[in-house]
């Protein structure tokens, strides 16, 4: 017999916890101890499960809602009831086994849920909502960037919003392919695991095809319930692959001697010197394990720091650079000041910058390239592709590049890594050329693949692609990896000279200034000649002084005259 | 005068400088141990913890073979042949200082017998009955212990005697008054008492066994009211030596106007440490004045090469405490990062009937302001200990209120000591009430009385009026 029972809350153990997902819908049926809804406590996340098998006929909360023990959650159809083929008494729509062959629609409102077997006929286009996905703990996180608006088209794993935790920061990316509809929240928000980003419309084609989508069912009172399905919601795609490495730290718990931990665990911690107030145990009721001592230790190892002045940039194991401190001066007693934070940017670069500028012994070569023909060239060049619209402009940094890829094959030393143990070179037999881009942000570097392989129009093309994604914010890091060798210019600026820092694993960087006319001694009077100031810093450990001067001299040769790359 | 060079010496051989001396040789290190006693063990073996335990042992059959009459067996009055237990304790005492000198001799580890002495940062000057040596080391271990405190104004009389004198057994006493309410004292006090004694004991502060739980110690109070006379907040201010025994004035809320005349005097007012008998200035070693040497967590005095452990680093002085000190010292000086850091260590008075405790104390978790909740399980209501007649017992649990986490607990009854450690065990790995609660206790035993007192918190308790039941 139909029998219609509350979903009521069991003793959670606490006064009231919140609501973090839903993971059935109305109408679905579910089997008894299967979970109905997911609680988070600041102690710990449960699922509740339903006491009996039934069908689902409402759900009276929604993500975020607080519950405690004795609320309804909602009601179903006991099991006894829905399996039995007798048609319900009470005004029950229909039975869970017969529905594959039932019409999906009837003419209850609220009560008519389309059964997730029926729901065959593809939607156009369905919403689903992104929630902040686990962040390792953290609560109460900054929103610094907004990548998205409403009405952009995102790509799966394309970046929604970038969190600032005191740890890192991160993107949230998009579940799946999909429009944005609305915004939920904006820039400077604090949001947390489970929060409501943004709602994404789904092209309805796509997850019809593979799975049966869970119905829209537009007329139920919660808009959260149609993110329910395990299948599309993005919370648990999330947290399959978080966007972050497993963050271990556990915040601010650090209450002295209140650490859940056994003896052998706080004598491994004494051992590491790990302060376990620090570390987010995995174990039950959050015991700190023996692996996540472990866990921390590497965190902490791998993870880079941003420690002004105090020591290395790669915290205290990097070179144990033990330096003073820098003073703290109050400016305000100078003058007007005003505190501006660092960028995303800035803030992720600086320590690789420090770490790059004490740890590699640099040495800046310094040479100029005589480019009068080869800007009269480029000028020439230029005025064509005008003429057939090709819609390229060639810049000198393109021959640069060249130049600099023909010179990492004379001089191969230039074209390796040291290996992590500092025992061997690797060599590298590809020529990938990173190009350091000034963003109103802070510095980036993308990178130019096989540039060797390549003629000049594709690179240029190439270049003002990356180069405009660079300003835009859009690059990717796969944009930005894999380069050989770095050429940083300024020529559009100004500047005569200047050393640039190795962009590590790199071993050498060339910094391009501003190109001038100077008199040249031809043998018989002086000629103008237009001048173009290249520095070469490079990683003393790898390449010595003339080897240097060698590749200076020869990426000079081949600006001057271009026929040298051919030969 | 013989010179030998070693890695490390260990000066004193009871349970924390041979298992520090054990550890090491184990763990490579050449090893010397130095004590006075021919045997090794220290105080502990030889005339402490050991010795107690083989008499306390004779005392509690006595008991026990007399309680029987009231459930139908009756023996008769029985006889002591004081040689024979004598005898008995010292068979014990003897089997386990033999195991030692053999395990020592496996490891290795080199004894010399003698008074030891520094003599600068790696020189010790051992004087022996066959002359003297001289130690050349890297690292020392200080393990010179304790010894009972004597009060200067007690008569020097062969019957006055402190808790070695009370283990030699020359006599059973025909009145003996027991000087100091502490757990020695009150050991003592229960052997000669199944001997036959009568024992007066004094106490100057308001309750015996002070570092205790009142409720815990007012238990015990009942059980033996019958067999001490005890006299609280009561101080001695006198004895005289007269040919017919001693006679002790008091001073006191209990104390009686005339002076009392006793057998024997038994002074068990406390230990003292032994820092400042080893010259350890010499080695630029720092002693407090009581007689301590401080110590870092992994029990390094001031001088890098030369550690401490045991009852002369501080309280409590307990053997099982200067063990594991003795194992982090030899441990560190091997070149772990190891560190003494337990969350607790706990105390047993191995009386009629036991009373232990570990953790944290009610009284310590008031005055540390920690929320807590106690819950206390009568053996009245647990039936192995009525089948035992055992009922004057209970089983306290200390609990963190809001985590349900056990930080203490206490014990009084028949085996306390032996079912403590679960609790300290739940303590070291952050157990909570319900872990407790949820472990399967076996039925019937004394034991599960731990696991009843968990449900109590948790308000699960079946065995018993649940006051935390939902009310109709």
């Amino acid at each position: 017999m139909a029998n219609l029972v509350d979903i009521i809350v069991p003793d959670v153990g606490e006064d009231e916890v919140e609501v973090i997902e839903l993971c059935v819908e109305v109408g679905e049926s579910v089997d008894a101890e299967a979970s109905i809804v997911t609680v988070e406590s600041d102690k710990a996340s449960m699922d509740i499960p339903c006491v009996d098998a039934g069908v689902i006929k409402s759900l009276s909360v929604k993500v975020g809602d607080k519950i405690k023990q004795g609320d309804v959650l909602g009601q179903m159809e006991s099991g006894s009831a829905a399996e039995t083929d007798e048609p319900a008494q009470e005004a029950a729509p229909e039975p869970a086994q017969s529905s594959a062959e039932a019409a999906p629609v009837k003419e209850e409102s609220t009560a008519a849920p389309a059964a997730q077997e029926t729901q065959q006929a593809p939607s156009a286009s369905k919403t689903i909502e992104v929630f902040v996905p686990d962040i390792g703990d953290a609560s109460d996180v900054e929103i610094i960037e907004v990548l998205v608006a409403e009405g952009d088209s995102v790509e799966p794993e394309d970046g929604l919003i970038t969190l600032e935790t005191d740890k890192a920061t991160m993107d949230v990316p998009a579940p799946e392919a999909g429009k944005i509809v609305s915004l939920a929240v904006k820039l400077g928000d604090k949001v947390s695991e489970g929060s409501l980003v943004l709602s994404l419309e789904i092209a309805g084609s796509d997850t019809a095809s593979s799975e049966p989508a869970p119905a829209p069912t537009p007329a139920a009172p919660e808009p959260a319930s149609a993110a329910s399905s395990e299948k599309s919601a993005p919370a648990p795609v999330a947290q399959k692959a978080p966007p972050v490495p497993h963050h271990p730290s556990a915040g601010d718990k650090g209450k002295t001697g209140k650490v859940h931990a056994s003896p052998s665990v706080r004598r491994l911690a004494r051992e590491f010197g790990v302060d376990l107030t620090l570390v987010q145990g995995s174990g039950r009721k959050n015991r700190v394990q023996k692996e996540d001592v472990q866990s921390y230790v590497k965190y902490e190892l791998s993870r880079p720091k941003m420690n002004p002045g105090s020591s290395a940039g790669t915290g205290s194991t990097g070179g144990g650079l033990q330096v003073l401190a820098q003073p703290n001066v109050d400016f305000a007693k100078f003058g007007e000041v005003e505190e501006v934070p660092l960028t995303r940017i800035q803030k992720l670069s600086g320590p690789n910058l420090h770490r790059n500028w004490v740890t590699i012994p640099h040495v800046t070569q310094f040479d100029e390239a005589d480019i009068t023909e080869l800007e009269a060239f480029r000028k020439e060049q230029n005025v064509l592709a005008e003429k057939r619209k090709l819609g390229v402009k060639i810049t000198p940094l393109v021959f640069m590049m060249k130049a600099v890829a023909d010179a990492l094959k004379a001089y191969p030393a230039f074209n390796s890594s040291l290996s992590a143990d500092g025992e061997s070179l690797v060599m590298k037999k590809y020529y990938h050329i990173g190009i350091a881009v000034d963003t109103p942000n802070g510095l980036v570097v993308p990178v130019v693949r096989d540039v060797d392989q390549k003629g000049i129009m594709e690179i240029s093309r190439e270049l003002m692609e990356i180069s405009a994604k660079a300003r835009d914010g859009k690059l990717k890091s796969a944009d930005m990896q894999g380069s050989c060798f770095t050429i940083s210019s300024l020529g559009g600026i100004g500047g005569t000279a200047f050393t640039p820092i190795v962009n590590a694993p790199d071993v050498a960087i060339l910094g391009v200034s501003k190109s001038e006319m100077k008199p040249k001694w031809n043998g018989k009077d002086f000629e103008p000649r237009l001048m173009l100031p290249l520095s070469l810093s490079y990683d003393h450990r790898v390449i010595d002084g003339a080897l240097a001067a060698r590749f200076a001299v020869h990426v000079s040769g081949a600006l001057a005259d271009l026929r040298r790359i051919l030969l | 005068m013989s010179e030998i060079k070693t890695q490390l010496v260990v000066l004193g051989a009871g349970p924390g400088g041979y298992s520090a001396a054990f550890r090491a040789a184990d763990l490579g290190i050449d090893t010397v141990i130095v004590d006075v006693r021919e045997t090794l063990g220290g105080v502990c073996l030889n005339v402490g913890c050991i010795p107690s335990k083989a008499l306390l042992h004779v005392a509690k059959v006595i008991q026990e073979a007399k309680h029987l009459s009231s459930h139908g067996v009756t023996f008769g009055e029985p006889t002591f042949d004081l040689d024979k237990i004598r005898g008995w304790k010292d068979s014990v005492v003897s089997q386990l200082t033999k195991g030692l000198a053999g395990m020592s001799k496996m490891r290795k580890v080199k004894h010399v017998q003698g008074y030891g002495k520094f003599t600068g940062p790696n020189t010790l000057e051992v004087e022996g009955n066959d002359g003297k040596t001289t130690i050349t080391f890297d690292n020392a271990i200080i393990a010179a212990g304790s010894e009972p405190v004597n009060l200067p104004f007690i008569p020097d009389d062969e019957r006055v005697i402190d808790s070695t004198g009370a283990l030699e057994m020359r006599d059973i006493p025909g009145k003996m008054l027991v000087l100091g309410g502490g757990i020695i004292g009150l050991e003592m006090g229960t052997v000669y008492h199944a001997l036959g004694s009568q024992i007066d004991v004094v106490e100057f502060l308001d309750q015996l066994m002070p570092a205790a739980d009142k409720d815990i110690v007012k238990m015990y109070m009942k059980t033996i009211k019958n067999k001490f006379n005890t006299m609280l907040e009561t101080k001695v201010t006198g004895v005289e030596a007269k040919d017919d025994g001693l006679y002790v004035t008091f001073e006191g809320k209990q104390a009686p106007a005339e002076p009392v005349r006793y057998d024997r005097v038994l002074v068990a007012v406390g230990r003292k440490p032994n820092g400042s008998l080893v010259a350890a200035e010499k080695a630029g070693v720092t002693v407090t004045d009581r007689g301590f040497i401080d110590v870092d967590k992994q029990m390094r005095t001031n001088v890098s090469n030369i550690f401490a452990i045991g009852d002369l680093v501080g309280q409590p002085m307990l053997a099982h405490k200067a063990v594991h000190e003795g194992h982090v010292a030899a441990e560190v000086i091997a070149g772990k990062k190891h560190y003494f850091d337990p969350k607790c260590i706990p105390s047993v008075a191995y009386t009629e009937p036991e009373v232990a405790w570990v953790g944290l104390t009610e009284k310590e978790a008031k005055e540390q302001g920690v929320n807590y909740e106690a819950a206390t399980f009568p053996w009245a209501a647990s039936g192995r200990a009525i089948a035992s007649a055992a009922t004057d017992g209970l089983t306290k649990m200390i609990f963190e209120k809001d985590t349900g986490r056990v930080i203490g607990g206490a014990i009084i009854g028949t085996n306390a000591g032996e079912m403590l450690g679960e609790i300290g065990l739940a303590i070291e790995m952050g157990a909570d009430a319900e872990d407790v609660a949820l472990t399967i206790h076996a039925h019937p035993t004394l034991n599960e009385s731990i696991g009843l007192a968990a449900e109590i918190f948790e308000g699960s308790i079946t065995d018993m009026p649940n006051p935390k039941a939902k009310k109709k």
